[in-house]
């Protein structure tokens, strides 16, 4: 362990960290006790809950969890974007590939501006109605160009080659009016427009959920091209485990408002070592699986006014002891890059078969 | 029903609905008829004061020979130029103003939504046709083809002048009918539905009703105050047949012409009926806004303020759909 | 694009044919008609006419030629439309298109500003509602919509003019200009024109405001919906997130994607308002097209009642056709086949 982990255990106290590597690891965006909270009549509802995690420069991770486990939360999160009456506290720095660290949460109006689109990008899950319905796609391309006072000449033609990137006739596409596409073209067109000013930092909320297999598929694989053509960082927030494993070099699993699981995919997919994270992988259907291996998971999402004590997951997981209802599990490294919160991982493996293995 | 009567909007509305309702319903029985010359001319409303006044009198009536403390009113509302109490002509107004009013709703109803379904269910040429028709029957001028009609038929029923009034009205509800069928044709639940075996009745009970509900109340509504206009309009103007009816233009009518706008003697004459009016078709909206509330999940589940889950923001709201651009006439 | 034009040119003739028909099926077909109707009063009044002179007179007044077989008088019909000519009105001793031609300008003038004006404010106050939604401002202003809405513009008609034409006396009861200004629009001559223009909106400014006062709520109310519908879609906050100008986004997001939908409900807002013109000119004492429609009806001046009937719905139509064709230019969805609605 180095010298960054031990510091680290001091901070913890008892929230979940995740930060495994040394500090030469190249960080592009770390997270503090990244919290996100909603005043509601019956309390208040804490959609993202004192979450920890370091995201490092050029990969792809990928971020899991079913709807309603503060995902969606997340990603607004990272570029500030958290709507009101939404309270986001915590830490998050950008780290540049040079200058100054900046303090996302603290940025001014002026300066958060030129972060999002320039620096950190994002799309949404809605990307059937991400574009302004009575404007073409150029012009979609140019004002962005010119709110961020960029060249414009020099912009579509970024643009441009954007779009041929993602397999799509530049000149059609941007002569074109949003409705006039398909979901499919305009989900590549909404990458390219989150591209054309060159961020580090693409953040990618369900890109592919509205779309078919095959769709979805080809999408994957252009992510990956364009990660290595423009030296990109990507987040993928995702329900889609299989999916993501395709695509991603990290994977985290978020329960409740914060992470479960963390870990290289090989070892995600091998060998995860939450409940949770298996019974995610159990329920996803696989043509090699029979049928009788597929297990819904049983009971509901928990609700962010009322998080179970203890682990949140206690009481859908079938390992469940006192110690969980009571006792809050801190993450456990299992190896250098996989680490858990749960209070029997060691176990899992017995209690927990996994029916499927999903190919990476 | 709890939920209307939480909405502040939709309270007022189903007050004054249910209060010209029981006007018309119990009123006549109790207030006088109004006749020429019961009482003294041109008398203002609340003569003497709204506290201490003439205009109200404590006396005393049995009741299944039990004697009871009783108002008796005196012309409260103050009276027309030939001795006429207004209140008393106000109230022995609405019951036909109901009848009418109620006959258009129906007519609308029923047409509009029987035009509207039969077009969006069948599609193709018939869709085509019936579209093509509501098309043509929206832009017509409303009223200058009813002035034609009613100077033609001269209908005194008022049935038959609710009917004749809300002749274009059906038009704006089948079209809206029509695209909710088609809408609604196309969601996964209705398919879901019928995939899990339900019974047509249900689906159609569970699914479809409560979503074409709200076009179909709001544009019963519009309809409804449509017809109030026009017929109070027209009457105005004097071109529906008057010399045995009474309705508030009627009133207005007379109020205008024997000088309402000149004098303050007569403006109660000409302010009282229009008061009856706009609280007539402003209940009308109002409940047709509440009555949106009660059909529309989504907007009671945004009452309700039980958001659980902030993950996907909920920001749909339905436009206040129950309030015409069609400008007034 | 082209095809949209060519429907929507194809439903505006086929409407308008509908609407000629339908005229002539009400002076011709119906029970009591016009048509026999003026017979009856012709023989009345001159029971020495011969039948075929009042057959010709009949056709000199409608256009009906009641020795002609039906289709012929169909025929005939359509056709003194298309030449313009309406008949002769029996009221006003000319002819029933010198009446109208007169009265049109006057309707269109007023009524035009006022639906301009109406759409203006209403879209205004309702694009503030939408943005201080649940404010103070917005609640109030929602209750005085409501309000206005369930109003008949003939009656805060009837109010202004009690108030401001005869109670203040600040503006003119009747007619639409005074009678010692000349009538002229002459760019040579700017002083004349301007204080003919002026005396006119004079003129025209009770029935204007009764139209604007009862009509804005209705557009705001609308308008506010529909920006509250457009500043919670995904495109609005992807919008934000690009760092677009709050102004861009204030009138080429909001306001553009409010104001679209609510373009037809002008085109029908227009129609109806026009439509409803007879009961307010009648009020305000303003010779336009409602206003001789009216007199045309208390007098049982058949001809004139159905050239302004004609005159009025093909005004509509033709207004209806315009706003079709440019809504066209306006939103692409339109022309390219998308779903508009």
């Amino acid at each position: 362990m180095s010298n960054t982990s031990s510091n680290l255990h001091e901070r913890q106290s008892g929230s979940s960290t995740f930060d495994s590597q040394s500090s030469d690891e190249d960080i592009v965006l770390e997270c503090r006790n990244l919290s996100v909270a909603f005043e509601m009549d019956r309390g208040t509802s804490r959609v993202l809950h004192d979450v920890d995690i370091d995201i490092r420069r050029g990969e792809i991770i990928g971020i899991v969890g079913e709807s309603g486990s503060g995902k969606s939360m997340f990603a607004s999160a990272l570029l500030n974007a958290v709507v009101s009456p939404g309270r986001t506290d915590g830490q998050v720095t950008y780290h540049p590939r040079d200058g100054e660290p900046v303090d996302v949460l603290g940025l001014d109006k002026g300066p958060l501006r030129s972060l999002r689109w320039e620096d950190i990008s994002m799309v949404f899950q809605g990307a059937m109605s991400s574009f302004n319905p009575t404007m073409d796609f150029r012009e979609h391309f140019v004002e962005t160009l010119d709110a961020h006072d960029y060249d414009i000449a020099a912009g579509i033609e970024r643009a441009e080659e954007l779009l041929s990137d993602l397999y799509l006739d530049p000149q059609r596409v941007l002569d074109s009016y949003p409705h006039e596409l398909s979901g499919g073209m305009k989900q590549r067109a909404l990458i390219a427009l989150a591209l054309v000013l060159e961020p580090e930092v693409l953040v990618m909320d369900e890109p592919t959920a509205a779309l078919d297999l095959l769709m979805q598929r080809s999408i994957i694989s252009l992510l990956s091209e364009l990660r290595d053509k423009y030296d990109l960082t990507m987040v993928f927030i995702t329900h889609d485990l299989p999916l993501v494993t395709k695509l991603a070099d990290r994977i985290g699993v978020l329960y409740a408002f914060e992470f479960a699981e963390v870990g290289d995919t090989a070892e995600m997919v091998r060998d995860p070592k939450h409940p949770y994270t298996r019974a995610l992988l159990n329920a996803t259907p696989n043509l090699d699986a029979p049928l009788t291996e597929m297990r819904p998971i049983s009971g509901a999402a928990p609700d962010p006014v009322d998080v179970p004590t203890g682990c949140p997951y206690h009481n859908r997981c079938p390992m469940a002891t006192a110690e969980c209802e009571d006792i809050k599990p801190p993450m456990d490294a299992v190896s250098e890059t996989h680490e858990v919160a749960c209070h029997h991982w060691p176990d899992v493996d017995d209690e927990i078969p996994l029916s499927t293995g999903v190919q990476k | 029903m709890r939920v209307v009567w939480n909405d502040a909007r939709a309270r007022i509305g189903a007050v004054l609905v249910l209060g010209f309702v029981v006007m018309g319903v119990v009123g006549p029985a109790l207030v006088a008829e109004p006749r020429v010359g019961q009482a003294p001319l041109l008398v203002g409303p609340f003569q003497g004061g709204i506290v201490g006044g003439r205009w109200y009198e404590l006396t005393s009536t049995s009741l299944f020979g039990v004697s009871v403390p009783w108002v008796a009113l005196h012309w409260p509302l103050g009276t027309d130029n030939v001795g006429r109490g207004i209140l008393e002509q106000i109230v022995h107004a609405t019951p036909r103003m109901l009848t009418m009013i109620a006959s258009a709703g129906l007519f609308v109803t029923v047409l509009g939504t029987s035009i509207g379904a039969l077009a969006g269910y069948s599609g193709g040429r018939i869709d085509q046709l019936l579209s093509t028709v509501i098309d043509i029957v929206m832009t017509l001028p409303g009223l200058p083809l009813l002035l034609i009609l009613v100077a033609l038929l001269e209908p005194k029923n008022p049935v038959v002048l609710g009917v004749v009034l809300s002749l274009q009205g059906w038009a704006g509800m089948a079209r809206a009918i029509r695209s909710q069928v088609l809408t609604i044709r196309s969601t996964s639940y209705v398919e879901a539905a019928q995939a899990m075996g339900l019974s047509t009745p249900t689906i159609v009970g569970k699914e479809i009703v409560p979503n074409i509900m709200p076009f179909v109340m709001i544009n019963m509504v519009n309809a409804m105050r449509g017809v109030i206009f026009a017929s109070v309009g027209l009457y105005f103007l004097g071109l529906l047949p008057f010399s045995e009816v009474v309705n508030w233009g009627v009133m207005l009518q007379l109020a205008y012409s024997n000088g309402g706008l000149l004098t303050v003697d007569a403006a109660h004459w000409l302010l009282v009926p229009m008061v009856a009016i706009i609280l007539l078709s402003m209940g009308l909206i109002l409940f047709a806004q509440g009555m949106d509330r009660v059909f529309n999940p989504r907007v009671r589940a945004r009452h309700a303020k039980t958001t659980g889950d902030s993950e996907e923001t909920e920001s749909t709201e339905t436009p206040t759909r129950a309030v015409s651009m069609e400008g007034n006439l | 694009m082209y095809e949209y034009f060519v429907k929507r040119t194809g439903q505006a003739l086929f409407t308008a044919f509908v609407v000629v028909t339908l005229s002539f099926a009400l002076v011709r077909l119906m029970p009591g008609n016009p048509a026999d109707q003026l017979r009856g009063q012709l023989i009345r009044n001159n029971p020495s006419l011969s039948q075929q002179e009042i057959n010709r007179r009949v056709a000199n007044y409608i256009n009906i030629d009641y020795s002609a077989p039906l289709h012929e008088q169909y025929l005939d019909y359509i056709a003194g439309i298309l030449r313009g000519d309406l008949g002769q009105s029996i009221s006003q001793n000319a002819s029933v298109a010198e009446i109208l031609g007169q009265a049109l300008p006057w309707t269109v003038f007023a009524f035009s500003v006022a639906i301009l004006l109406m759409f203006v404010v209403g879209i205004a106050l309702g694009s503030i509602m939408a943005y201080w939604e649940g404010s103070r401002f917005d609640v109030g202003t929602t209750g005085i919509g409501i309000v206005l809405n369930s109003t008949p513009n003939y009656v805060t008609a009837l109010l202004f003019l009690y108030v401001f034409g005869f109670t203040l006396g600040w503006f003119p009861t009747s007619g639409h200009i005074s009678s010692q200004v000349v009538p002229i629009v002459d760019p040579l001559r700017p002083v004349a024109t301007f204080q003919f223009v002026a005396d006119a909106v004079y003129h025209a400014s009770l029935l204007i405001a009764a139209v604007v006062i009862t009509g804005f709520g209705g557009v705001a109310l609308a308008m506010r919906g529909n920006s509250i519908q457009v500043l919670g879609e995904d495109y609005l906050r992807v919008a934000r997130l690009r760092g677009l100008s709050d102004t861009r986004i204030a009138l080429r997001y909001v306001a553009r994607n409010a104001i679209l939908p609510m373009y037809t409900g002008l085109l029908l807002a227009f129609g109806a308002v026009i439509g409803g013109s007879a009961i307010l000119e009648q009020v305000f004492t303003y010779p336009g097209l409602g206003y001789y429609i009216v007199a045309a009806v208390e007098a049982r001046d058949y001809p004139l009642m159905m050239g302004g009937f004609v005159l009025i719905t093909l005004a509509v139509v033709i207004g209806a056709f315009i706003a079709d064709l440019t809504y066209g230019l306006v939103d692409p969805r339109v022309s390219t086949g998308g779903d508009a609605s």
